[in-house]
């Protein structure tokens, strides 16, 4: 089991991730051709650096922690620490954005309604804010 | 002065990322705080996964101490792999980003005002929609 450690950690950044997904509208793997485009080119160079370190004895792997699978000098688990974490680093970013576009959106509303005299209900607000939407197309 | 060669490696790629966004890639996501806010996040992760991969009790991954600062910081992480985190998570926001500002300027658009437009994220996701079929 020891031998897949690495690995179990790479899956566990995945499953910690997913509610970035499911909850916080983060859309990176429904939009995965675009998450593609700017993580493989990442995985590339990264692999590059991996496997010169490698062979400049900068850092190694512990035996008992990995699969000893290698792709030519690069070992399985760093290939897929290189796809894993920008894919988190993705669904964080995408999960900022949905809770700073709420929180910029209530704030605005808030705003909207004390300029109203503080009588514009939530429905209201709603329909400003559709308003808005609508303007924007 | 006679750097160690991961340090030097690590001092290069953040600002080769740094040269590329500013010069080439231009996608604006330093100007974003979601991008400060996600990269906070990221890095305070990294503290426990890349924590865990280092840790001196029973690493996975060992360093060569002649090859970077000795620094160990926090836990027993070599200081570096924060800037190999910085470098690799801002190059692939900044794909990302550039990618959305391409497909989809109007998103794009609503996205940079969003403090003027409720439910920004609503219609951009619709356009950003439309722009992937």
């Amino acid at each position: 089991m020891s031998a897949y450690e690495y690995l179990l950690l790479m899956g566990a950044c995945v499953l910690i991730t997913l509610p970035l997904e499911l909850l916080f509208q983060a859309r990176v793997y429904r939009r995965w051709k675009s998450a593609l485009w700017a993580i493989v080119p990442v995985v590339l160079v990264f692999s590059v650096w991996d496997v010169v370190a490698i062979a400049r004895d900068h850092w190694h792997y512990n035996e008992r922690f990995v699969t000893g699978i290698r792709l030519g000098d690069l070992p399985l688990e760093e290939l897929v620490f290189f796809l894993v974490i920008p894919l988190c680093a993705l669904l964080s970013y995408e999960a900022v954005g949905t809770v700073l576009t709420a929180l910029r959106s209530r704030w605005r509303t808030g705003s909207a309604r004390s300029a109203e005299g503080a009588h514009g209900d939530a429905a209201q607000s709603h329909e400003t804010q559709q308003a808005h939407e609508e303007g924007r197309r | 002065m006679n750097l160690p060669e991961y340090t030097v490696m690590t001092l290069i790629g953040m600002v080769v990322v740094i040269v590329l966004e500013l010069l080439v890639v231009r996608s604006g996501i330093f100007r974003r705080a979601q991008y400060w806010a996600a990269l906070g996040i990221c890095l305070f992760f990294q503290c426990l996964v890349d924590g865990w991969l280092t840790k001196l009790s029973n690493p996975i991954v060992l360093y060569n101490p002649d090859e970077f600062s000795g620094i160990r910081f926090p836990f027993d992480i070599p200081i570096e792999d924060f800037g190999f985190g910085f470098a690799m998570i801002t190059a692939v926001l900044m794909l990302w980003q550039r990618r959305l500002n391409r497909r989809s300027p109007v998103a794009e658009a609503a996205d940079e005002s969003r403090a003027d437009v409720a439910g920004a994220d609503v219609a951009g996701a619709g356009t950003e929609e439309a722009g992937n079929r």
